[in-house]
């Protein structure tokens, strides 16, 4: 299949069509090293990805490709394998530590790069909840696809959110949680939008382990991402509603 | 069928026998800010008040006429008096550990501290427990609760670093995990000398975060130890999508596992093969936090016709839960006993 053998075996944990479609044409013509790039992200390997990367970078390779066709190809088929439960926390943890250690080398040229993000997500662990890989991640797979993130950490109010939204003028705001007994503060945080007049100036989003699309429904928010790669989706579709709705 | 007394119910069910109707109680909390409200004992001060906690926590027998009570709300107790950074939270929030400051590096930091069962946050369930004893005697059976090695992992080493190590270093886990499970073997001892009949352990071992595996790895033989070991029946408690982790745990010694409404009644019930029973499932955030009766009843008839043994929300229920939803979780009982014994 891909001139990788160990990435071509984990490209068959992707059973979706389209997926198979979309990842296995991202990956299709890559060159080695990307493919290998991507492997190792996959086992967690953080030293190779780092110092691949790196070596990349010092090629020529421009910054853009290496994400792309490196690092989030690695990362797609980590998220599949993760809502699948094929793997776990764990296992993404140690895939998540070794895309920092390729970003550590990517980001700053980006960042200089002056390329327009896709849009702005705040992001923030609901009131009470003091969980945060499911939001690191999030975040992590938000910024690798080229949002500007801007990270309210754990325990954030309705009030923290409004400040949030006034202070960077996100269009979309992602809440997370992981416990059945902080799921309603979601809700009382979108109530808050609705009181203060915010609601209808940003889109909002839930997740984390316990919520489902029923919860989120009925908690009137405007999407649900059931996974970090589900969020970043979810994510660019709100920005396109957004948008024409500005327009 | 004669009428038992709760505690003979509950005790029953617990070891997979005849009842004359299935018990209702949650071994980890009811308490709602409906209740702190009637009678005045607010959290956090509830969770560190001896005498306010009992007094909440007899709400789950006066108002709600539950089986069981079970006087420890949250998860946090020994996590307090061995030092976490903690956060209390007012009356509408559960106390949390602040575990993005974990206060130790790895199992070489674990040391029980001298006055760990002096300690307010901990001798506030064992002095509850005791006044709760002298107060309904011996009839209604009372829960107490002590955290698995694993649950406290998260909280002194922090959720992330814990779950890098399992891959990292899984010897050094397994280490600091038997370390750890003193704390759970002192503090259940105490409650058990205190009064306490049951003992929840919640291990979170959760089908969210980490594979069916890994309970095999490293928890399935220190709980089986521990079914061993402790002299009352023991509720393990595990949030989240557990089956695939269900028959391993059926496996353990233990009298009962409280389960998720992510698992559904008939799929646990063939997960545990009737090797160890069953407590739950009615969801917390989608249907007691925020539906009515009817559907909380249609729950209770969904567990009750997979023939689990005892009902009960699937974990701490959300603490403004409105009281007319858990009421009709006993009252979901009485009306599929009803049904049942006219068919």
């Amino acid at each position: 299949m891909f001139e990788h053998e160990g990435l071509s075996k984990e490209f068959e944990f992707v059973t979706k069509e389209s997926e198979i479609k979309h990842i296995g044409n991202s990956i299709q013509n890559t060159s080695l090293k990307m493919q290998t790039i991507a492997f190792a992200l996959i086992q967690g390997d953080q030293d190779t990805v780092g110092e691949l990367t790196k070596e990349c970078l010092e090629e020529g390779i421009s910054a853009n490709e290496i994400l792309d066709n490196g690092l989030l190809n690695g990362m797609s088929i980590v998220g599949v394998k993760f809502r699948d439960n094929i793997i776990f926390v764990p296992e993404v943890l140690i895939s998540a530590r070794a895309m920092k250690a390729g970003m550590a080398h990517i980001e700053p040229i980006l960042s200089e790069s002056g390329i327009e993000p896709q849009g702005k997500v705040l992001m923030g662990t609901v009131k009470g909840d003091l969980h945060d890989i499911g939001k690191n991640l999030c975040i992590m797979m938000l910024r690798g696809a080229g949002f500007t993130v801007y990270d309210l950490g754990v325990d954030t109010s309705p009030e923290d959110f409004a400040d949030g939204f006034e202070e960077y003028q996100p269009d979309v705001i992602g809440m997370s949680a992981l416990l059945t007994t902080t799921m309603p503060n979601m809700g009382r945080t979108i109530q808050y939008f609705e009181d203060i007049g915010l609601r209808d100036d940003v889109r909002l989003m839930v997740g984390g382990a316990p919520v489902t699309q029923e919860f989120a429904d009925e908690m009137g928010a405007d999407a649900y991402g059931e996974s970090a790669v589900d969020a970043v989706e979810k994510a660019k579709e709100l920005i396109v509603l957004l948008k024409d709705l500005r327009d | 069928m004669k009428t038992m007394t709760k505690k003979e119910r509950v005790f029953n069910a617990l070891n997979r026998q005849e009842v004359d109707r299935p018990p209702v109680a949650n071994p980890t909390s009811v308490a709602t800010v409906e209740m702190m409200d009637l009678v005045d004992a607010p959290f956090p001060e509830a969770c560190r008040s001896a005498e306010l906690n009992a007094r909440l926590a007899a709400t789950e027998i006066t108002e709600f006429d539950f089986d069981a009570i079970a006087p420890y709300f949250s998860i946090i107790q020994e996590s307090s008096a061995i030092g976490c950074d903690m956060q209390w939270e007012q009356k509408d929030n559960w106390p949390t550990v602040r575990m993005s400051n974990p206060i130790w590096q790895g199992s070489s930091d674990v040391k029980v501290p001298k006055d760990f069962l002096e300690h307010k946050d901990t001798k506030v369930i064992i002095d509850s427990i005791k006044i709760l004893r002298k107060e309904f005697g011996n009839d209604i059976p009372i829960i107490g609760k002590t955290m698995g090695p694993w649950t406290l992992a998260y909280h002194v080493f922090g959720v992330e670093k814990f779950l890098l190590g399992t891959i990292d270093n899984p010897s050094e886990t397994k280490l600091a995990l038997e370390k750890l499970k003193e704390f759970t073997y002192l503090f259940g001892e105490a409650q058990i000398d205190a009064g306490a009949d049951i003992l929840t352990v919640p291990d979170h071992a959760t089908g969210d975060l980490v594979s069916g595996q890994y309970y095999k790895t490293f928890l399935q033989e220190l709980h089986t130890e521990m079914a061993e070991n402790f002299k009352v029946p023991l509720i393990l408690h595990i949030c989240g999508r557990t089956v695939d982790r269900m028959p391993a745990i059926s496996e353990t010694g233990m009298h009962a596992f409280h389960f998720d409404s992510k698992n559904k009644p008939e799929e646990a019930m063939n997960a545990v093969q009737n090797k160890i029973a069953l407590v739950g499932n009615i969801n917390n955030p989608e249907t007691l936090y925020s539906k009515n009766t009817i559907e909380v009843k249609k729950e209770v008839f969904d567990c009750l016709n997979a023939g689990v043994q005892i009902i009960a929300p699937e974990c701490a229920i959300p603490l403004k839960t409105k009281s007319e939803n858990l009421i009709a979780i006993t009252e979901g009982v009485s009306d599929w006993l009803s049904e049942h014994n006219k068919n």
